[in-house]
């Protein structure tokens, strides 16, 4: 599977990507902001996209709202890892067309079992 | 006026769940300190402000070495390779720590939002507040290493409600 990892935090952004490795995902594209997933999956193709919600220029809500909106990607599984846990937080991701949620922090089996929820495993 | 005891309880939990989770660094409880500690100690701060039902900031303090560790233990890296990654990294748990603590008082009470974290890092330096803030310093031991994580809030403490 490819992912595509869109955060601000490169620090974050390097955890999901080792946790995707330890899990036998090796093929991971990445970008800063929603703005530059748009441009990512405009030239390449993924199976997975996990994104941050609070992210600079384009957050991960108006990221997942730009890809619904796009025939080319508005199947495309998607998994928000942020710390935004609140209840109302979970509905506005789930309104916004998100696959599945994980609250940071997180533990590697928690991304595996979101992973497969998202893909309908 | 003090801070509530459950309200610290929700800030120390928060960060052991931070650095059990995701810095794989068990955190010691120590005693918390209540009034304008020293900070001149610290090298490093990154702080996360929030602001809506309440008001205030969360700040993780800890000394260059200890931050690196905390980096490298993240990255799966050395901690003497680390080096440029130090402040997105420290900066990326001050925003854990700060919204795990939001989550906690979330269900209990109105959310507030968090904002994005920032990251001081120097030496013989103090953070002022004004002299009508809470704050409460919450220390810890960390594999040998000092570090603590202070929460300021501002204003009184709000009339009890329900969450949204």
């Amino acid at each position: 599977m490819r992912f595509l990892i869109v955060d601000d935090s490169s620090t974050m952004r390097r955890i999901i990507i080792n946790t995707l490795n330890k899990l036998g995902h090796s093929e991971c594209l990445e970008a800063a902001n929603g703005r530059e997933g748009v441009d990512r999956l405009a030239s390449s193709l993924v199976d997975m996209v996990i994104t941050d919600w609070n992210m600079p220029e384009m957050s991960g809500i108006e990221f997942i709202r730009a890809l619904r909106a796009n025939d080319a990607t508005k199947k495309l599984p998607v998994l928000m890892v942020t710390t935004n846990a609140a209840e109302d937080d979970i509905k506005e991701a789930l309104r916004a067309g998100v696959n599945n949620y994980v609250v940071k922090p997180f533990t590697p089996d928690t991304i595996k079992e979101k992973i497969a929820a998202a893909l309908g495993a | 006026m003090t801070i509530p005891q459950e309200i610290l309880t929700n800030l120390v939990t928060a960060a052991e769940e931070v650095f059990e989770t995701m810095v794989f660094k068990p955190l010691v409880r120590l005693p918390p300190v209540e009034s304008e500690a020293s900070q001149r100690e610290s090298g490093v701060v990154a702080s996360v402000a929030f602001a809506g039902h309440r008001r205030g900031i969360v700040s993780i303090h800890s000394s260059l070495e200890a931050a690196r560790d905390i980096a490298g233990a993240m990255l799966g890296m050395p901690s003497e390779s680390v080096n440029g990654e130090m402040p997105d990294a420290i900066g990326e748990v001050a925003n854990m720590v700060a919204g795990t603590f939001r989550n906690k008082l979330a269900a209990v009470e109105p959310a507030s939002n968090i904002a994005v974290p920032t990251v001081t890092v120097g030496s013989d330096f103090t953070t002022k507040y004004s002299p009508t803030v809470r704050r409460a310093r919450c220390p810890f031991a960390m594999e040998g290493q000092s570090i603590s994580v202070e929460l300021i809030l501002i204003g009184d403490e709000p009339a009890p409600s329900r969450p949204h």
